[in-house]
C-alpha cells in the first residue's frame, strides 16, 4: 500500500499522469512543484517528503499538470489557467480531505480549488517568478520570450505576473531560516530550487513531512 | 564607523553563505575566500545562470533590490567586489 504507484486523472483538456504514495484512504496531500526550471530542482526533494508522509500513514499524489512532465499538452501551449483547471479537476477526484503541499510558484496553481488546507514552502508570487525568469534570460543572453527553453508570450507573462498565492482559511507558510520574510515556521536548509546542480536534502524533507503530518492532525 | 564595519561583516557572511548554498561549494572552500579571490570566469560553478540565482538569493536574504542594468562583470570579478556591491545596497 505504501509503495509508489502510477495513476492518472482527467481534466477538460485531457488526461495527465500522477504518482501516488502511501494509503488511498484518509487525508491526502496534493503536491505541486514550482513552474519551469525550479520543478526539476525540487522533484526528488518533493518525492522524499511524500515518501516520509507515507510513513505517517498519509497518502499523497504528485501530478503532472498540462504542459509538464509526461503531459501530451505542449509546454508552449499550456496556460496558467489550464493548469489551474486541471488542479481543480484533480481535487474533485481526490475528495474533500485534500491538503495542498505547494512548493514556490506551485502555490499559484491552487487558487481556484477548494481544499482542507494549504501548506506552502517558500511561496513565490507570479511577479517574483517573472523577475527571476527575466534575470536568467538576460544572464544567459537569450532573446526576449525565450526563458531557458520555455517560450512565453507577452500575454502569458502578463497572466503570470498577476498571479499571487492564496492565503486565508487553513494556510501554513514555511520558509528556510535564511529567508527574512514572514512565516509560520522556519527550518535550516539551502534553497534547492536555486541550486546550480540539482540536489536533495533528506533531513529537511523528513522535518517538513513531520511538520505537515502534525499540521494535518491538529 | 563601527556600525558600518559590523554591517559590512554581516553582508560578507551572507555573500559567503549564498555562494556556498547556490553553487554547492564546501564551507571550507568558501571560508578561504578573500577580497581578491576571483569569481566570475574563475569558478566553473558560477555560470551565467548561476549568476542570476546568486543575485536573486542575495536580494531575498538581504532584503535588497538589484536592477538588471546594475549587473556587470566588475561586481562579480572578485569576492571583495561582490561584497562591496551588496553592502552598498544593504547598508543605505
Amino acid at each position: 500500500m505504501t509503495g509508489i504507484r502510477f495513476d492518472h486523472y482527467d481534466w477538460a483538456g485531457g488526461r495527465e499522469a500522477m504518482l501516488r504514495f502511501g494509503p488511498d484512504i484518509g487525508p491526502i496531500v496534493l503536491a505541486a512543484l514550482p513552474l519551469f526550471e525550479e520543478a526539476n530542482r525540487t522533484r526528488q526533494f518533493a518525492c522524499t517528503i511524500l515518501r516520509a508522509l507515507a510513513g505517517y500513514g498519509i497518502g499523497s499524489v504528485l501530478p503532472d499538470f498540462p504542459g509538464t512532465g509526461e503531459s501530451l499538452v505542449a509546454t508552449a501551449d499550456a496556460t496558467l489557467s489550464d493548469k489551474r483547471r486541471a488542479y481543480v479537476a484533480l481535487t474533485q477526484v481526490l475528495g474533500v480531505d485534500t491538503y495542498a503541499l505547494s512548493i514556490r510558484s506551485g502555490a499559484l496553481l491552487e487558487v481556484d480549488a477548494t481544499l482542507a488546507g494549504r501548506w506552502h514552502l517558500s511561496p513565490q508570487s507570479g511577479e517574483e517568478l517573472v523577475r527571476d525568469l527575466e534575470r536568467a534570460r538576460v544572464a544567459a543572453g537569450k532573446k526576449e520570450g525565450d526563458y531557458a527553453g520555455n517560450h512565453l508570450s507577452f500575454e502569458r507573462l502578463a497572466a503570470l505576473r498577476e498571479a499571487v498565492p492564496r492565503g486565508g482559511g487553513r494556510c501554513r507558510i514555511i520558509r528556510l531560516d535564511t529567508d527574512p520574510r514572514a512565516a509560520d515556521a522556519t527550518y535550516p536548509g539551502v534553497p534547492l530550487w536555486r541550486r546550480s546542480e540539482p540536489d536533495n536534502n533528506i533531513q529537511l524533507a523528513q522535518k517538513l513531512a513531520a511538520d505537515i503530518a502534525h499540521w494535518i492532525a491538529a | 564607523m563601527l556600525v558600518i564595519f559590523e554591517g559590512t561583516s554581516q553582508v560578507e557572511t551572507t555573500v559567503r553563505a549564498v555562494l556556498a548554498d547556490i553553487l554547492g561549494l564546501s564551507a571550507d572552500r568558501v571560508a578561504a575566500f578573500t577580497a581578491d579571490t576571483p569569481l566570475f570566469g574563475a569558478l566553473p560553478e558560477l555560470d551565467s545562470m548561476a549568476v542570476a540565482s546568486v543575485l536573486t538569493e542575495l536580494e531575498d536574504r538581504l532584503g535588497i533590490l538589484i536592477e538588471d542594468d546594475e549587473i556587470d562583470g566588475e561586481m562579480l570579478e572578485t569576492f571583495g567586489a561582490l561584497v562591496t556591491f551588496a553592502a552598498g545596497k544593504a547598508l543605505v
